[in-house]
């Protein structure tokens, strides 16, 4: 597979601030690549990169798709960052996706209307156009920002936290959701979340990132016992049961 | 004093009062849809402030060559840019550092007004309250051109201002440059709310920068009804309130603000009873 997005030795930081010094990984066109690590570690950091909102401190972002462009890249926030105080409606969220293109001037026209009503369907929340974002539940109002990153035709989509406080239902279901957006779509996915059981079941390659720390590869060479323990400085357990992966945390690694 | 007489009275001998109290009304609720949307109710009421600041200042040389108007749009916009700036410092609140300069801009209002001697102190509070009843052509007028102006801005950015509202992270990584859509808000809101606080006082554009749109947000379950209640509320209540002042022989300001206050009752009662 070639890379889609390439870091090379890129430092990145806020001001004189550096989080994160001389990362190197690829993420490959059609990858399902996952982003874990401790809360602070950096991850959104990293994202923030990728979307290009944070400029590198040092070193190079590069980013290659088949046609050669500039790949599309579509967003998928934490869903608690959204303010619900006022009633958009679930069509006026997923149109917000067409604003970039539409410019200052233009109103949205039918292709607009053609293109949000397709992602809707795309996610299965059709019904629920005219009806305001804060009266869905969470995994329908992730449903509504999947199709509003959806309604910009992403060659890659990245979702931060898709699955942070949802019940076991709504969490497997936007987890197959995202996996038919791989696999069918062949979009190329990039996963944030603090849940190592969600991304190790879900993603192909992973990157675990703390302060000092960056592995990358297969979810079977990085989600290792050693690893884990090392970065979440706790005795951590890796298993398999009915052929998923469960992680386990005992105590605190001082107290061992 | 009944209705009838006191509209004619209204018309007849204070026609700018009407004009520019509805004018600022409309304007201020519109904006104050969004205002209170972001969490910056507290933005405006800093804002009244720091224009009358700008306004005691023009009676100092030499920023008396500003003039009252000049004074108060200039360092209203100014403070609204660098509040805009102080925001993202995560190290201070922000209800903090809004509360740091209304306190500061209330305070050196009053020694800047003490050391202006060459001053009448009627004519200082009547300026500072903003005397709706005598409104000035010339004042309406400008405030006229500037809200049109502020309108057309609102209308023309109205997207990236509704998606920067909404979700702002998502905006910017679309490509919205957030800090420069936050500045053009908050100056905006800065322009508005100093031109209509010489105009009508600070009591007046505080209050309609709040209540419209709280009641907009118990009445209606759509975004553009929630402005065409503040609209509304925008434009009955200053009518409302200068008639009742006028019978009841009580100032005009609060009770245009208390007729705000009780629609907004009515609203909260409405809302109660349909849930």
């Amino acid at each position: 597979m070639k890379p889609l997005v390439t870091f090379e030795r890129v430092t990145l930081g806020y001001g004189r601030r550096v989080i994160q010094r001389d990362l190197t990984f690829s993420i490959e066109q059609g990858d399902y690549f996952g982003l874990v690590g401790p809360n602070g570690a950096g991850k959104t950091t990293i994202v923030r990169a990728i979307l290009g909102v944070l400029k590198p401190l040092g070193g190079e972002i590069t980013f290659q798709t088949a046609t050669g462009r500039a790949p599309v890249i579509g967003y998928v926030p934490q869903r608690d960052s959204v303010n619900l105080i006022l009633p958009y409606t679930v069509g006026e969220v997923v149109m917000m996706g067409r604003y970039r293109k539409l410019g200052l001037l233009r109103r949205p026209g039918p292709a607009d209307r053609v293109a949000v009503n397709a992602s809707l369907e795309h996610v299965g929340m059709t019904g629920a156009r005219d009806t305001p974002l804060k009266e869905l539940s969470g995994g329908q109002r992730q449903r509504v920002l999947i199709a509003r990153a959806l309604v910009t035709n992403p060659d890659l989509l990245i979702l931060d936290e898709p699955t942070n406080g949802m019940d076991l239902s709504s969490k497997s279901a936007i987890l197959d959701l995202i996996a038919r957006l791989h696999e069918e779509d062949k979009i190329t996915i990039v996963m944030v979340s603090h849940l190592l059981d969600d991304v190790a079941n879900a993603v192909r390659r992973i990157a675990i990132v703390d302060r000092d720390v960056l592995m990358v590869g297969s979810t079977g060479d990085v989600l290792t016992p050693e690893n884990l323990t090392k970065i979440y400085r706790r005795d951590v357990r890796v298993g398999t049961l009915e052929g998923s992966t469960v992680i386990l945390s005992g105590r605190r690694r001082g107290d061992l | 004093m009944g209705i009838s007489d006191a509209m004619t009275t209204l018309v007849g001998e204070f026609p700018y009062a009407l004009y520019g109290s509805v004018l600022v009304g409309v304007l201020c609720a519109v904006l104050g849809v969004y205002v209170v949307a972001r969490r910056v109710v507290f933005f405006g009421a800093v804002l009244t402030q720091v224009s009358l600041l700008g306004l005691a200042l023009t009676f100092v040389p030499p920023l008396d060559v500003l003039g009252h108007t000049g004074g108060a749009l200039s360092l209203t916009a100014i403070v609204a840019l660098l509040l805009s700036g102080l925001f993202s410092d995560r190290k201070v609140p922000r209800d903090a550092v809004l509360g740091v300069v209304f306190v500061s801009a209330i305070a050196l209002r009053m020694l800047v007004l003490q050391k202006a001697q060459q001053v009448e102190v009627a004519e200082v509070e009547n300026l500072m309250r903003g005397d709706i009843l005598f409104i000035t052509p010339g004042l309406f007028l400008f405030t006229l051109l500037l809200s049109v102006a502020a309108m057309a801005f609102m209308l023309l950015l109205a997207r990236p201002f509704a998606f920067m509202g909404l979700d702002p992270e998502t905006a910017e990584a679309q490509g919205f440059r957030a800090r420069r859509w936050e500045q053009a808000f908050y100056l905006l809101i800065a322009l508005v709310v100093a031109a209509a606080t010489h105009l009508v006082g600070d009591l007046f554009v505080f209050g309609f920068l709040v209540i419209p749109p709280v009641a907009g947000l118990l009445l209606a379950k759509r975004v553009r009804g929630i402005v065409l209640v503040a609209c509304l509320m925008g434009l009955l209540c200053p009518i409302i309130g200068l008639v009742i002042a006028f019978i009841l022989d009580v100032p005009a300001t609060p009770a245009i603000v208390s007729t705000a206050a009780v629609f907004l009752l009515v609203a909260w009662i409405l809302n109660r009873s349909r849930h």
